[in-house]
């Protein structure tokens, strides 16, 4: 049904697609009137989302219309002095081009360029800053991302790949484990399933440090403590094992590596062992090992949450090695479902077919380590879009001070962030309901257009459009600077991702065939059913010989968690909560959450303002007291206003992938709590 | 849907505190930046079993309505069907309907002057649609029922911590959680 219809009273109904860093990436239907948005919808015809949105996404029209938005080029002089300037974008773009023409007749090279790209809008387009870039030489780059790296190379070196059957499936399941997810919070619509499953008798269990709105909710909780989940799931495997709830033949005949994983759990594992470690009780590991082998089909849902502890690649190993114990792999309603990347192939068909030039690349979780290492040439311009690094970087002082360091700064964004705050140029950009796009999600295997809905504000441009007009402009100063198409509008771009891969993927001919609503992937519903495994054995692996040369035990086993450091004993968690996602949108303002017990300890009170502190840093946060918080654990939420990165650093968590990049451990961070004035 | 005694019913058992019952109300109101008809609380622990349940609560279309005894122009009225509806031309915007509400329903428009209240989406209740709270919920921990007929699950009149109902009796029922005694 295409809903792109005029209605009686003047209202235009337009699907667009939330963009942002979310399992749900929800198709959505705009309402405008006379040019205004009015009003966001869920879109019925998205059967994983049902027509509803969540918090964020129905609190659009006042983000679109905010007072934070960037209404025009602006420029910061003298440079971090707060005082703002409105300039053209004739002169904004002159300025930049002059940059990039001067630092490459300097260097000669574009290398001092750093662009660095988050995940604050994950649409397709957005890619075209770095094909522009791309397309004047080889660039300064950074890669991975804060996020989910850990997770990502654990479940490579078991599975090869990174696959999650259709969340639709998950609903086949009898048990569902929810190991270090929030749902409730985090994917309000997986939840709605959730709930209607525990309904029908499904057993919900929860693996949480926290007593969160999920585990409230779960037939069981098991609060483990914070970095030791690879000891529970490795408890659980040798409960399993003395039990004979091994599937011997599934072991046998799909996995390398078993004999040995078996015998380092009988060398070294006891479930009284794993109780102590994990803070539970030994019946409790026994009863959740015996729920998941017995009430079958069970499925495992690990969460972001789980793998930012120093030790998170040995633990997502272990977990996954649950599934492969019991068989419960390329079954429906089991397996073990982190993310996928299985439908994101269309930004292949915006890069160049030839010629693309080989990136210095620099990890985005150390940016300031990496950019501190490159000499030849330096780094001398940073180019941030759709990020806001100061406050969702581990280390922000570290990242404030590189900021300052650098000749120019320039952020593109629709809101002016706190990173924005420190660049000297910030240039406009719209939001996704003032562009075309195309988005996928991480976690569903849907395709969803997204129509401009209404006309760019002030004088916000889309990346694309500010990519071309670069592009022209750089061309004017100097003659075929970069051979980046400068023509198109955003329907044509889109078009032109539409790759033979893409139409054979998407069973579409033209992302205009997506007006209707949503596509699902032609992707298998569950993930490896056919048991052809993507490792160098096409088996999963329990030993792999990758995890080796990668720098990480063959097997899945145990290291424990960090340790407090003398003067800062409390483990600081940073979940998500259910009205922002990373830095974006305002949320409630933020608190730090602390068990009674250890308020009472510090002396600080519900309601006061309490110090927090790390060797890297300190701010105030008010107390909110709750049990449902570890006694030895501070929580703050994740979200723009906590700047509770000011206590973190960047340390990378233990299992790299075979290109050397690792995930963050922003878990292993420890501070101390003191009243304020005290 | 035609009922003669609507109210909401809040399910304690399958909230999960995200708000998006609050964030939906703004939307479909077309609510100033700050102002909001929904709040979303904490239910206070259960110091022996810890665990984050919620509550959310608008205006509960009371059957002795305050707001509607005090209004001196008439603004707000009860209709059969038990809405407290404010006919928001007559709105002086006194807010002595905001001081005699014990649970702080109505509230103030700076923009406007005027008071604003829940109206239960009387326009999409009429056009055979639930209010935009109930049906945005993930979880169908809030629904509209009508009390004459009703006879789902068990329901509290009342959870500790709520203002005594007997003053207004407000068209509202409570599915409590399990081990929270308490709400604030």
């Amino acid at each position: 049904m295409s809903i792109r219809t005029q209605t009686a009273t003047g209202s235009r109904r337009v699907r667009v697609v939330c963009p942002h860093n979310c399992y749900d990436t929800c198709s959505q239907i705009a309402t405008v009137e006379n040019g205004i948005l009015r009003r966001i919808d869920g879109d019925p015809e998205h059967s994983h989302t049902r027509g509803r949105l969540c918090a964020k996404g129905y609190s659009y029209v006042d983000r679109v219309y905010a007072r934070d938005r960037v209404r025009h080029p602006m420029i910061q002089e003298p440079r971090r002095s707060g005082h703002w300037r409105r300039i053209s974008w004739e002169e904004a773009l002159g300025r930049i081009a002059l940059k990039l023409i001067g630092m490459k007749d300097r260097y000669g090279s574009l290398l001092p360029l750093c662009l660095y790209q988050g995940s604050g809008n994950m649409g397709l387009l957005h890619e075209a800053t770095r094909v522009l870039f791309n397309s004047m030489g080889p660039i300064t780059e950074s890669v991975n991302n804060l996020c989910w790296t850990t997770g990502r190379n654990a479940t490579r070196f078991d599975f090869g790949a990174v696959r999650n059957s259709d969340p639709a499936e998950l609903q086949q399941a009898e048990t569902v484990l929810l190991w270090g997810v929030n749902p409730a919070w985090t994917a309000p619509h997986q939840m709605g399933h959730l709930l209607d499953m525990r309904d029908r008798g499904v057993r919900l269990i929860t693996v949480d440090p926290v007593g969160t709105a999920t585990a409230s909710l779960s037939d069981m909780h098991l609060p483990v403590r914070p970095g030791t989940d690879c000891a529970l799931a490795l408890g659980m495997a040798r409960h399993l094992r003395e039990t004979g709830q091994i599937d011997q033949a599934f072991v046998e005949g799909h996995t390398l590596g078993w004999e040995s994983f078996l015998q380092y759990l009988d060398s070294a594992v006891t479930v009284e062992w794993a109780a102590a470690e994990t803070g539970l009780l030994p019946g409790q590991i026994r009863q959740v090992a015996d729920q998941y082998a017995r009430g079958r089909p069970a499925a495992i849902w690990l969460g972001h949450g789980l793998q930012r502890y120093g030790n998170s690649g040995q633990a997502v190993r272990a977990i996954n090695a649950l599934g492969a114990l019991t068989g419960q792999i390329g079954q429906p309603g089991a397996g073990v479902h982190y993310a996928h990347r299985e439908t994101w192939i269309l930004k292949e068909g915006l890069q160049p077919d030839d010629d693309w030039p080989g990136n210095r690349t620099v990890a985005a979780g150390d940016l300031v380590g990496g950019l501190r290492a490159l000499s030849d040439p330096p780094v001398r311009m940073l180019w941030i879009a759709r990020a806001n690094p100061l406050v969702q970087a581990p280390g922000s002082e570290g990242f404030r001070r590189l900021l300052a360091s650098m000749e120019m700064v320039v952020v593109v964004d629709p809101f002016m962030t706190a990173t924005a705050a420190q660049a000297d140029l910030v240039l406009p950009a719209t939001t996704y309901l003032e562009q075309h796009d195309l988005n996928v999600s991480y976690w569903h295997h849907d395709l969803a257009l997204n129509t401009r809905a209404i006309d760019p504000l002030f004088e916000a441009r889309s990346e694309l459009a500010i990519a071309q007009a670069l592009g022209r402009e750089v061309n004017r100063i100097r003659e075929s600077f970069a051979t980046f198409p400068t023509e198109g509008d955003e329907q044509a771009w889109l078009e032109r991702a539409w790759t033979p891969a893409a139409r054979t993927l998407f069973q579409v001919d033209s992302p205009t065939d997506l007006q209707g609503g949503p596509r699902r992937a032609g992707l298998p519903r569950v993930a490896w059913q056919d048991l052809r495994f993507a490792t160098p054995s096409g088996r999963y692996e329990f030993s792999s010989e990758q995890a080796v040369a990668a720098g990480a035990p063959a097997l899945p086993v145990y290291a424990p968690p960090a340790a407090p450091p003398v003067g800062f004993p409390l483990r600081l968690l940073t979940p998500h909560g259910a009205e922002s996602i990373n830095s974006q949108f305002p949320g409630q303002p933020p608190v730090v959450e602390l068990h009674p017990e250890t308020a009472a300890a510090l002396g600080v009170a519900e309601g006061e303002e309490a110090r927090l502190a790390s060797p890297s840093g300190a701010l105030h946060l008010p107390v909110r007291l709750t049990r449902t918080v570890p006694p030895d654990c501070a929580v703050v939420l994740g979200g723009h206003m906590s700047q509770i990165n000011l206590l973190t650093q960047p340390r990378p968590s233990d299992m790299a992938d075979t290109d050397g990049l690792r995930g963050l451990a922003y878990a292993d961070t420890f501070i101390a709590i003191t009243p304020v004035g005290g | 849907m035609i009922a003669l005694r609507y109210a909401f019913l809040h399910d304690a058992r399958r909230c999960t505190g995200c708000r998006t019952c609050a964030a939906a109300c703004r939307n479909q109101h077309r609510l100033e930046p700050g102002l909001t008809l929904r709040e979303v609380y904490a239910y206070r622990e259960e110091p022996t079993d810890p665990r984050r349940h919620f509550l959310s609560v608008a205006c509960h279309h009371c059957a002795e309505p305050e707001c509607v005894r005090v209004c001196p122009t008439g603004a707000q009225f009860k209709r059969a069907d038990g809405l407290v509806i404010q006919n928001h031309d007559q709105c002086l915007g006194c807010r002595l309907c905001m001081i005699a509400c014990p649970y702080g329903s109505p509230r103030y428009s700076a923009r406007e002057r005027k008071v604003v209240k829940c109206d239960l989406c009387v326009d999409r209740l009429e056009a055979g649609r639930e209010p935009a709270c109930v049906e945005a919920c993930h979880t169908r921990a809030l629904r509209l029922i009508d009390l004459d007929t009703y006879t789902g699950d068990w329901v509290a009149p009342n959870v500790p911590g709520f203002p005594a109902r007997a003053f207004t009796d407000p068209s509202i029922r409570f599915v409590v959680p399990k081990n929270a005694p308490t709400a604030r």
